[in-house]
């Protein structure tokens, strides 16, 4: 029995030794080597990436990335929680909203993130409709600042908040909220006290999947942040391109995978994964 | 197995090629005419597998593995020398290149390559700054756009080599300088003007300035031209305290089995003909100074991609960076970015 358990896990653990540990390996080995003169990578191997990693200038980067990703996955929970209800309850027009939240992903992020550039812009769509109506005189400075960069991202991942916590609304007994409301509870007060509890591994889920692609952004913030604001992922993507240093970046987002890492783990430690 | 056999055993499979001799050309997009290929193939019997890039960092990637299984690529003139010292390139033979007098007088000994060892330029260009003339006054001088009328209605280059050489300039500092005294005070004048800067863009820029929400940017010569082409109260200037100048270059890699075709293929794209129609097309600046002559009038004389010789004394060169400058410029890149 035992052997065969082995056998079949197999191609399960091959995928993981395949696709994740070696990938994963040769970045942590590319992370200790050093750039070579013209780029690429070379020996020597030592710890002077890390080292250039303490910089205040880049702390200062991955907080401002934790707090934009952070604000973009509180505005998911807003508007996705309230969807995913709306989805939940809307008998059997479900799998038509359920395919409309997953209609974006049938383009890519790039044209859609171009599409707000069009929407956003001085010129654009939002702005001459005001203008045109009178409502503003000059255009609003929609573009190019954090407000943008937030709402892309929000945009972006809003369907990850929405699945999961649908998934736990769409098991929830209805027979729990007729019950609070025998009990006399107002629909406000079923919805805080039932409805919210019952949700809260959805909602959870649905933060973590949000906020970690979030982290780790960088087509958002230069598309729509116009380069003015820097998050953690456009630095390392600029050693993979311009600065041509993959060693320096490849510490950067070993550093970054470490430390959503570490964060998952005491979430876990403190009792959060009875939410997941 | 090489990729190239690799490659070659599948299109030998598929039948049709079979003995064909196979050029592969990977350059910049929009660099080409839409015969210019087809042409030389029909010319040389051969087959070329053409593919484009849109950064000289996205080629090396590819091409830095030493068996990427191209022949021809077109780096920028500051990376001939590294790739040539890096031992991935393969030496020019100028007998087999009998074309290469065509080229502008300007480029047939340049800085970074005397004799042509290793590289042909193909193209180049400048940057500066493109503006509406519906603004008074108009910029002339990098300083101005440091100026507070243009609050919120320009943008930089979203290129640290561009945007930290025009604050070098305008301080009146060499554009490849190493010196981090040097490059610290373009750093600070950049901090200094970013609250005026409405965003870091580069080719996007274009599209903003001609639909008017752009007052002026620093841009590209050749991206300024294509905007002034569609909307006539725009216009271009070389700036007066100086400007960076590129050149795009053709190089056979050392890898390449296929020497022979990858030099009648150069040589082909320095018939004045050829390279004359690529520009009709690119309408960027040809280093093919026979071609230009040859030029529809709107290009042959547009004062933007071909500015006039006593506005190209004031152009510099860019160059290789030692290692150390390199990951300095990229530090204080961030931070300019991050402030």
């Amino acid at each position: 029995m035992n052997r065969l358990r082995f056998w079949t896990l197999v191609p399960a653990r091959a995928l993981n030794f395949l696709f994740f540990l070696v990938p994963m390996g040769i970045v942590v080995l590319y992370s200790l080597m050093t750039r070579g003169p013209y780029g690429g990578q070379a020996p020597p191997f030592n710890l002077d990436n890390y080292v250039r990693l303490a910089d205040p200038l880049y702390l200062t980067i991955l907080l401002r990335s934790f707090w934009i990703a952070g604000i973009s996955t509180f505005f998911a929970m807003l508007l996705g929680f309230p969807l995913a209800l709306f989805i939940a309850n809307s008998g059997k027009s479900r799998s038509m909203y359920l395919n409309l939240v997953m209609l974006p992903f049938w383009t890519s992020f790039l044209v859609r993130t171009y599409a707000w550039m069009f929407l956003l812009r001085d010129t654009g769509l939002i702005n001459s409709g005001l203008m045109a109506l009178g409502v503003i005189r000059e255009p609003l400075p929609m573009l190019y600042n954090d407000a943008a960069v937030v709402l892309g991202l929000v945009y972006g991942y809003l369907p990850f908040m929405v699945l999961p916590i649908y998934s736990t609304l769409e098991k929830l007994d209805p027979s729990l909220l007729e019950a609070a409301a025998d009990l006399g509870a107002t629909p406000w007060v079923s919805l805080w006290r039932v409805t919210v509890p019952l949700a809260l591994p959805g909602i959870v889920a649905g933060s973590i999947l949000v906020f970690i692609p979030c982290l780790g952004a960088y087509l958002t913030p230069d598309l729509l942040g116009g380069g003015k604001s820097v998050m953690i992922g456009n630095v390392v993507q600029n050693q993979f391109t311009t600065a041509r240093d993959w060693p320096f970046g490849a510490s950067l987002s070993l550093v970054l995978t470490g430390l959503v890492m570490v964060l998952l783990w005491l979430f876990v430690r403190k009792g959060g994964d009875k939410y997941l | 197995m090489r990729r190239r056999t690799f490659f070659l055993g599948l299109s030998g499979l598929a039948g049709c090629t079979r003995g064909k001799r196979r050029l592969n050309v990977f350059n910049w997009s929009d660099y080409i005419g839409p015969n210019t290929v087809p042409r030389f193939e029909f010319e040389f019997d051969c087959e070329v597998r053409y593919h484009v890039y849109e950064s000289n960092e996205e080629m090396l990637a590819k091409v830095f593995s030493g068996n990427s299984g191209w022949d021809v690529v077109f780096p920028s003139n500051y990376y001939v020398g590294p790739m040539a010292q890096t031992q991935l390139l393969a030496k020019l033979n100028h007998s087999k290149l009998g074309n290469i007098n065509n080229l502008d007088a300007r480029l047939r000994n340049p800085v970074w390559d005397k004799d042509l060892e290793w590289s042909v330029p193909y193209m180049w260009g400048a940057a500066g700054i493109a503006y509406t003339t519906k603004h008074e006054p108009a910029p002339a001088r990098w300083a101005d756009l440091w100026h507070e009328s243009f609050k919120g209605r320009i943008t930089m280059l979203d290129d640290a080599a561009e945007t930290l050489g025009a604050a070098l300039k305008k301080l009146g500092l060499p554009l490849n300088t190493a010196d981090p005294e040097h490059l610290g005070k373009a750093k600070d004048e950049l901090i200094r003007q970013k609250p005026l800067v409405r965003a870091y863009l580069n080719a996007e820029a274009r599209d903003q300035l001609v639909a008017g929400d752009l007052l002026a940017c620093q841009t590209w010569a050749t991206t300024a031209s294509q905007a002034i082409e569609a909307a006539k109260h725009l216009a271009f200037v070389f700036p007066a305290e100086g400007f960076s100048v590129y050149s795009d270059c053709a190089v056979i890699l050392r890898e390449s089995n296929e020497q022979e075709l990858a030099h009648q293929f150069i040589n082909y794209l320095l018939r004045a003909p050829v390279a004359a129609a690529i520009v009709n097309h690119s309408k960027t600046a040809t280093a093919n100074g026979a071609a230009r002559a040859m030029l529809a009038p709107v290009l042959r004389d547009n004062q933007v991609l071909y500015p006039p010789e006593s506005v190209l004394e004031r152009g510099e060169w860019f160059a290789p960076l030692p290692p150390g400058a390199q990951q300095l410029r990229d530090r204080m890149w961030t931070e300019i970015k991050s402030a």
